[in-house]
């Protein structure tokens, strides 16, 4: 801890933020206000929700920035607070961290040889040049560091590994720091939009999910064809658009368009997010003379003008819905008699169903009878539909920025949990009996890990020297 | 096929857990040994109808790996369970934890195999699923959850062993590690589960950016998940920095499993992304 501070407001304030009670505090307090937003809707889905509730409620909720409360101030300052902590709690501790990291290899220290269990301690008569290259050379193989210092009678070998592991935490917290930045530099430099385009047709502006202002891009994205595939029991199996990126009155990009598989053009990237239809430019419509024995059928488009079959005079479709007052498909027809005025009216692809459900209603209503221009009827047999595709159109520069602390963090918990810093001390005494070794260890972390180890390497040594002795 | 094998599996843990609990009750080792070979058993049964699942997919022209819908990642939430226990009583030479670690796996199948709401069919995967992240993040999280399902297991045999009386004289309990080995083992268990969960959340992330071009929507089992986090960040702080052990970390290991099983259960509940996980 730092005691050198001056001033004890900042002193107070220092100890309550290198805190790890602080820290556990926050956590709880983030992970429990964090459930209001996965049970009260949010954003979009806040307005429906909104309406069903009494009005003082709404207020009460709504004041607490309930409705959005991840952007909400409250909420970003407890990660705010969280992160101040993350700081001087780390900054607190890594210079001592570091010390360990760059220590000097204390060969004499004794203590940690003080209590050697009896299987980590034997006698041998072998050479002691022999022995001792032995034991080098046995650490050599498992250790890069070896350490030696000899002695009249005594030879202390050293060796280690895993120093970094005292860094691994730090690296866990940088990580979370980078992420963070990562977040506060999209939602500064970046936008999130969407755009819907109808098949064959062109855009350049695109609508922010946020503030539902429009924005327009320095391109226009034209969408040649949207089409959608099921499987046999109904379920969606893609999702396609054939986009094309233009620039200057050119084509500068071409692509399929797929569900996670997005295409990025001049720095904004387009998602494949949802999808609907519209009513096209071209309609199928059987006329039918009376007295005829068959109607004629015909293949239109919107607000060009045909010939009715007999001479009756013209039609144009001006008008396609793809539902007309809830009864379904439907154009509106526009005739010019040969003498007189313009009649108005509407045909339904669905004329019978409707016909059931209200009987009488096209008798009642000359705007949606097909007889409504004697002597002809008509009946609506198709519309071609349009489908449109909607897009996500984002740019978030903090992207690469959050994959490296994704790619950090990982790499520092890995450092954090699975590595230690071990320390092997490898003692060899001259005694009355010939040479006394001795095998002990120390580490930061994991000490059944460490028991293992030891365990280990005596075996190994052990086995060697025997096999010196006897040969 | 491979659910009418699966079904069977089932029973199969069923017995493993009788026959733990009859080596708890009895005392004899003889039902312990039994009980091991069960499960090993049982855990090859299901590794071959798994595989089997997965080549009937391609059969079927629709093949995915068997990780796709909730039916799918029960299964696999039993079949890492059982693995871990497996893979744990092997390195501690102990069987207790088993009586407590096959009613996670025998509960998940059960659930998965007669519950009638949940569909057992082979389905074919709609367009945000076809990605390769999803036998990432799918394998990532539920190995987390299945660790952290231990550790909680762990955590409830740390405090029947709390009761324990002094002259040991029931012999359920006596069975039972030493609380410090339980306490040491159920830490090891969240720390793999937190590796793990950090991985699935940031594989998940990944993912979410290519198909829906956000990384993070706040979305409620995106929400859920780091509620999770969050409890288990706080269970490791404690125990790294300030030494907590024993009944507090035992207590919060309890709470963690709980977030886990909202996260996986509950938020089905609310509305979200993660509608696949309904199905």
């Amino acid at each position: 801890m730092s005691s050198s501070r001056n001033g004890n407001k900042q002193n107070v304030l220092w100890n309550l933020f290198t805190s790890v009670k602080l820290t556990l505090g926050l956590l709880i307090v983030l992970a429990a206000t964090s459930i209001f937003g996965t049970v009260i809707p949010q954003q979009e889905g806040a307005m429906e929700l909104a309406r069903q509730l009494s009005p003082g409620l709404v207020r009460i909720l709504s004041s607490l920035q309930l409705f959005d409360m991840y952007h909400s101030l409250w909420f970003r300052l407890i990660i705010g607070i969280l992160t101040l902590n993350l700081i001087i709690c780390s900054l607190d501790r890594f210079p001592s961290a570091w010390k360990r990291f760059r220590s000097v290899p204390k060969l004499d220290r004794s203590k940690p040889l003080d209590h050697v269990p009896p299987q980590r301690s034997w006698s041998t008569t072998g050479k002691r040049e022999e022995v001792l290259s032995l034991l080098a050379g046995v650490l050599r193989t498992r250790y890069k560091r070896v350490y030696q210092k000899e002695t009249d009678n005594e030879v202390v070998l050293y060796a280690e590994k895993g120093r970094f592991s005292h860094l691994g935490v730090y690296l866990v917290h940088l990580s979370v720091l980078i992420i963070l930045v990562g977040s506060i530099v999209g939602s500064l430099f970046g936008f999130e939009a969407y755009v819907n385009i109808p098949e064959g047709e062109t855009v350049n502006t695109v609508r922010l999910r946020k503030s539902q202002v429009s924005r327009t891009l320095p391109f226009a994205v034209r969408c040649d064809r949207f089409s959608v595939e099921f499987y046999d029991n109904g379920a969606p199996r893609e999702y396609r658009s054939d986009l094309a990126f233009v620039r200057d009155g050119k084509a500068a990009l071409q692509g399929v368009l797929l569900v996670n598989h997005p295409i990025t053009f001049g720095g904004i990237t387009f998602y494949q997010a949802s999808y609907g239809s519209l009513p096209g430019n071209k309609a199928r419509i059987a006329i039918r003379r009376e007295g005829d024995p068959t109607p004629v059928v015909r293949d239109v488009e919107i607000e060009k003008p045909y010939d009715l079959p007999g001479g009756g005079g013209q039609f144009m479709v001006f008008e396609t819905r793809a539902d007309f007052m809830r009864m379904g498909p439907a154009v509106q027809l526009a005739i010019k008699p040969p003498k007189g005025q313009e009649v108005h009216f509407w045909v339904f692809k669905d004329a019978d169903l409707i016909k059931e459900r209200f009987p009488g209603i096209f008798e009642r209503f000359p705007k949606l009878n097909p007889k409504a221009y004697k002597p002809y009827s008509f009946s609506l047999e198709s519309i071609e539909v349009k489908y449109y595709t909607g897009l996500q159109v984002s740019r978030d520069p903090g992207v690469p920025l959050v994959w490296t602390g994704f790619f950090l963090i990982m790499i520092g918990l890995f450092v954090t949990f699975f590595t230690s810093h071990r320390s092997i001390w490898v003692h060899m005494a001259k005694t009355k009996h010939g040479l006394n070794i001795r095998v002990a260890g120390r580490a930061n972390k994991n000490p059944v890990g460490l028991e293992r180890e030891l365990d280990h390497l005596t075996s190994k040594i052990k086995g060697k020297v025997e096999k010196k002795e006897t040969a | 096929m491979n659910s009418i094998i699966l079904s069977y599996i089932t029973f199969v843990y069923f017995v493993s857990f009788l026959l733990y609990l009859l080596m708890m009750v009895m005392g004899k080792e003889f039902f312990g040994r039994l009980a091991t070979v069960v499960t090993i058993v049982g855990l090859l049964g299901q590794s071959f109808a798994m595989v089997l699942r997965w080549i009937e997919s391609y059969d079927l022209g629709i093949g995915h790996a068997p990780l796709s819908n909730l039916y799918e990642s029960l299964i696999f939430f039993a079949w890492t369970a059982v693995f871990l226990y497996l893979l744990i009583e092997w390195r501690t030479k102990n069987r207790s934890l088993g009586a407590f670690a096959t009613p996670l796996a025998f509960l998940a199948m059960a659930y998965a195999s007669y519950s009638p709401s949940i569909n057992s069919r082979i389905q074919p995967l709609v367009p945000a699923l076809k990605s390769n992240w999803l036998i990432a993040h799918v394998l990532t999280c539920f190995f987390g959850y299945a660790a952290f399902g231990l550790a909680c297991a762990l955590s409830v045999m740390y405090f029947l062993k709390k009761r324990e009386k002094p002259d040991g004289s029931n012999v359920f309990i006596r069975i039972i590690p030493e609380s410090s080995i339980l306490d040491d083992l159920s830490y090891q268990m969240v720390v793999i589960g937190f590796l793990l969960l950090t991985l699935g959340i940031i594989t998940g992330s990944v993912w979410a950016h290519s198909a829906w071009g956000s990384y993070w929507s706040w979305d409620p089992k995106e929400t859920w998940s780091l509620i999770t986090w969050f409890i288990y960040a706080a269970v490791l702080h404690s125990r790294m920095v300030r030494g907590w052990k024993g009944n507090k970390l035992a207590f919060l290991c309890i709470i963690g499993f709980s977030c886990v099983l909202f996260t996986y259960f509950g938020v089905n509940f609310l509305a979200g992304l993660h509608s696949y996980g309904k199905m």
